[in-house]
């Protein structure tokens, strides 16, 4: 499906993957910057060494490993505060039961090149291909962005949320790290607070159509929830399909069609659609 | 007829050998695998029928004057944008700006149309048989703009003449947009256009579709007046 919209915006390429969860273990996936260090990976299993960390692995520029999972809801501060304070350059770029996040600078193409992306057996998916229009071209400013501290949460987003200072201000007055110049990350810290909440993901979105401006086309997923909204004035693009066998949501139908052969309806959701699939237990 | 294959062919080649085949004359043309593509068969400047078997994306028939186009899937942003002439059937759904600023020919939309349907139109027929979404009709000048199902918020926004109905509920008017009952003879004529584009299982879909209302300007916006700035405040 990215491939088929690399056209729009082949800056940087990313998806964020939902596996089968392994019990009592959450997946963390640590990026290590442009031009690593040789000794990060072990200062970081130094580091990450009280959380029960293992199954250490490397692949392009991440560092993968699990922990002993966290209580549902716990904030990750403490793991994530653990392994970023080793470099300015590492950064945790998820965690979850289920979730792993992986993008890099380039095409989908690439992408696929350094992950073999397509190999990857799970439930569900985001993926994101981007052209960069008001803040840099790098890993940290790549989509999906994770939930940061909310386990499991990634989100992509297609627009411009007009009240991101503002909204920025409110939650650095509150102690929250933000990684980026990147207006789309706010939203994945909006719909991270929501779900700590516990509004689930259709609440959370309710929520994010009153607070936050702008356009935005935008999913989010958790290990359980997928889902998407339309900004109030439906901006930007966005269609999707709903058949017994999948969920597909899109920016635009030619990437549907291109990964799904078949014969099934495809349409663009109203301004301020939302709508939520739950993932059957 | 000719079967094209769009698989095979970019999007250039494709519309060429379209331009060639409906300059001679060729009585229809298939399409197979459109696969939601953009620009399909945009500028297509004479009569003739042409059949996608699939979706289209953006701006599928851009610029038409004379064709015919029916398409068995959906289409995406801009479908007939800008029409002189010709006649557009959508089996599916359509996305945001179809029909926008068409001045003439036929748009039928069996399913639901997204925002933006038939803005600045200056002329021609749009057909919606399901819903249509956010500012449908916006500015509207002439032609005349149906929709069978429901209308989405800021129905007819500054509109100056186009004559829309809507079936179902409208969610909300645009500015000046003032809702009013059909007339006799309006209702005839709106009964034999539908008919005429519409077959009858499509109708029965939506059986409010026989309760229509005509919206129409409250030609508040027509003419500046600086004393009603109040008006302008809220329109701009």
């Amino acid at each position: 499906m990215l491939n088929a919209l690399a056209c729009r915006g082949p800056d940087s390429a990313g998806v964020a993957l939902y596996g089968s969860p392994q019990p009592g273990r959450m997946v963390v996936r640590v990026t290590l910057g442009e031009h690593p260090d040789a000794r990060i990976p072990a200062c970081i299993h130094a580091a990450v060494e009280s959380f029960g960390a293992s199954d250490f692995s490397e692949v392009g520029a991440y560092l993968r490993f699990t922990i002993a999972e966290q209580s549902p809801g716990a904030k990750l501060n403490g793991l994530i505060k653990a392994i970023e304070t080793v470099s300015p350059e590492v950064e945790v770029v998820s965690v979850g039961r289920a979730l792993e996040v992986v993008k890099q600078v380039g095409s989908p193409a690439n992408l696929e090149a350094t992950f073999s992306v397509s190999a990857f057996v799970g439930s569900h998916a985001l993926g994101h291909t981007r052209l960069s229009t008001e803040s840099k071209v790098d890993l940290s400013h790549s989509q999906p962005f994770w939930g940061h501290g909310y386990p499991d949460l990634a989100i992509v987003h297609n627009g411009h949320i007009t009240n991101y200072h503002q909204l920025r201000r409110r939650y650095e007055q509150r102690g929250v790290r933000f990684y980026t110049e990147n207006d789309s990350e706010v939203v994945a810290i909006y719909l991270a607070e929501c779900l700590e909440q516990g509004s689930g993901l259709l609440g959370a979105f309710e929520a994010m159509m009153k607070e936050l401006d702008g356009s935005f086309s935008c999913l989010a997923a958790t290990a359980s929830e997928m889902g998407f909204i339309k900004d109030p004035f439906a901006l930007k693009p966005l269609v999707f399909t709903e058949t017994d066998a999948f969920v597909a949501v899109a920016t635009e139908e030619v990437a549907i069609r291109a990964a799904l052969p078949g014969n099934y309806a495809v349409s663009e959701p109203q301004a301020r659609a939302a709508r939520v699939w739950t993932r059957p237990a | 007829m000719t079967q094209l294959n769009a698989a095979d062919l970019s999007t250039r080649e494709l519309n060429s050998r379209l331009r060639d085949l409906v300059a001679r004359d060729d009585a229809e043309i298939h399409v197979e695998n459109p696969g939601a593509r953009h620009n399909l068969a945009v500028a297509m400047l004479k009569s003739g029928k042409i059949r996608f078997r699939g979706s289209v994306g953006y701006y599928c028939g851009g610029l038409a004057d004379g064709i015919s186009i029916e398409i068995d899937g959906s289409a995406g942003w801009g479908l007939a944008e800008s029409m002189l002439g010709g006649t557009f059937r959508v089996h599916g759904n359509a996305g945001n700006g179809a029909a926008a600023a068409i001045r003439g020919g036929t748009v039928v939309i069996e399913g639901d149309a997204a925002a933006r349907l038939g803005v600045s139109m200056k002329g021609g027929t749009v057909i919606v048989a399901g819903d249509c979404g956010y500012m449908a009709g916006f500015m509207g000048q002439k032609g005349v703009l149906v929709v069978c199902g429901n209308a989405g918020d800021a129905f007819a926004d500054s509109l100056y003449a186009t004559e829309c109905y809507v079936g179902g509920e409208i969610k909300s008017l645009g500015t000046d947009a003032v809702a009013s009952e059909v007339t006799d003879e309006e209702a005839a004529a709106l009964e034999s256009l539908l008919a005429a584009n519409l077959a009858p299982e499509l109708r029965a879909l939506k059986p409010q579709a026989r309760r229509f209302r005509k919206v129409v300007a409250g030609r508040k916006l027509w003419n500046f007046d600086k004393r009603e700035w109040k008006i302008w405040r809220e329109a701009l």
